[in-house]
């Protein structure tokens, strides 16, 4: 997939993600950031820091959007930091870690435990910089726990069904 | 010197990362309102507009219950108003508010139903009107739902007079143009011109004194008639007919009681 596709992918998300997704209001627990999947599944055969520069792009972006000005940014940075550590641990077979990223390029078990940790990193830290008090942990962790579950089922069904 | 040099290069990916999110974190800080317009500025126009979107999307999903939430209000207010306005008597009337469930406007003898019925306290003979004028007369009434003769039916008489001077006549429709009416029993001494305002008699209970009916639109004196042939100009438009208004006159069956033993 070559970045063209990359960027049309990015504005998709990103219109679902503010046409819909933000508009979301369950009891106030759930807003799945599922633009956070073109980050997770970008190639990786840029140098680490310009990961690390688009993730500050994307999340202003969206901060842009949400009204919490370095909130979703620093998020990004973070995921887009750790995200080839990980990578590097889970995927044991180095063949396997080529260009792309995605369902059938790293296995099964090697995805899945790459995308729960990343999406539960990214929630968490947006839902406690937004709150920013320790005060309400109990609710963050909820709002957490729901709103990763959806984006997590959603990235690998998305996966699922693009790379059977 | 080049040690230095070496360690920044060997640790430059986590130096990015840090002053990345160092930067995130003064954005985060600047609290004061500011910074934080005048970073936005270029962006906050589409921003704005982005939001104004969505909600008017979201808005249109909204709005039946807001409509229905407004119909109520306005039959509330206009129980207010009469309460208030004892000077025109009309102390007595009660509105209903009804939906319009069905309604025909292409026959000579269009009927409507309302979802309104003797459950609501609707009674045959009660009149209907909305905000902009007279809709017709309850006709038969069943526990949940109403049917409405409205104007635009061959059958229906409606007592109506000049609001200039109170010249009584009678309304009712030829079967043409849901648009119009004819006002008849106008005798020929009587002076009508184009834009005079039909408003209701008051002369039945059915409806009160002076709700809006039409604006005559033209009237025909022939040599030797002694009665003008009016058009009238309905101010209700039937074509997109939702919701109205059931009169209930508390003194309604009194009345007819009273007129009834007259025969």
């Amino acid at each position: 997939m070559d970045w063209t596709k990359q960027i049309a992918r990015y504005v998709i998300v990103m219109l679902l993600q503010v046409l819909l997704f933000n508009q979301l209001q369950l009891g106030g627990v759930c807003h799945p950031y599922v633009y956070v999947l073109c980050l997770l599944m970008m190639p990786i055969t840029l140098p680490h820091s310009a990961d690390m520069i688009i993730g500050a792009a994307a999340g202003l972006i969206m901060d842009v959007f949400c009204n919490t000005l370095g909130v979703h940014m620093a998020a990004c940075i973070l995921v887009m930091f750790i995200r080839p550590y990980l990578l590097g641990a889970f995927v044991n077979d180095k063949d396997r870690l080529t260009e792309q990223i995605h369902l059938r390029a790293l296995g099964m078990e090697a995805f899945v435990k790459y995308v729960v940790i990343l999406v539960v990193v990214h929630h968490l830290v947006i839902f406690l910089l937004a709150a920013w008090s320790w005060s309400h942990l109990g609710f963050v962790m909820l709002e957490t726990i729901v709103s990763s579950l959806i984006t997590i089922l959603l990235i690998i069904g998305y996966n699922a069904l693009r790379y059977k | 010197m080049q040690n230095l040099l070496k360690i920044l290069l060997r640790y430059s990916n986590f130096l990015v990362f840090i002053a990345l999110e160092v930067a995130a974190f003064m954005l985060i800080g600047f609290n004061n309102p500011y910074p934080r317009s005048s970073m936005l500025s270029t962006a906050n126009s589409f921003i704005a507009w982005q939001h104004e979107q969505v909600s008017e999307i979201n808005g249109y999903f909204s709005l039946r219950n807001q409509n229905e939430l407004l119909a109520a209000e306005n039959a509330e207010l206009l129980n207010r108003i009469c309460s208030m306005d004892s000077a025109k008597n009309r102390e007595d009337v009660h509105y209903e508010n009804a939906k319009v469930v069905q309604m025909t406007t292409g026959e000579m003898h269009n009927y409507l139903t309302i979802n309104r019925g003797s459950n609501d306290g609707i009674q045959r003979g009660q009149g209907v009107q909305n905000s902009e004028g007279v809709v017709g007369i309850i006709r038969t009434v069943g526990p949940n739902y109403s049917v409405v003769l409205p104007v635009i039916n061959t059958h229906t008489n409606l007592s109506c007079r000049f609001a200039k001077n109170d010249y009584i006549g009678t309304l009712k429709w030829d079967g043409k143009d849901i648009r119009f009416a004819q006002l008849t029993d106008v005798a020929a001494h009587m002076v009508v011109n184009a834009g005079d305002t039909i408003v209701t008699s008051g002369l039945s209970p059915v409806f009160p004194e002076g709700v809006p009916v039409g604006i005559v639109e033209n009237s025909v004196l022939k040599e030797g008639d002694s009665y003008h042939t009016i058009r009238v100009r309905l101010c209700t438009n039937f074509k997109r007919l939702k919701y109205v208004n059931v009169v209930r006159n508390k003194h309604q069956q009194e009345i007819e009681e009273l007129s009834n033993g007259l025969d």
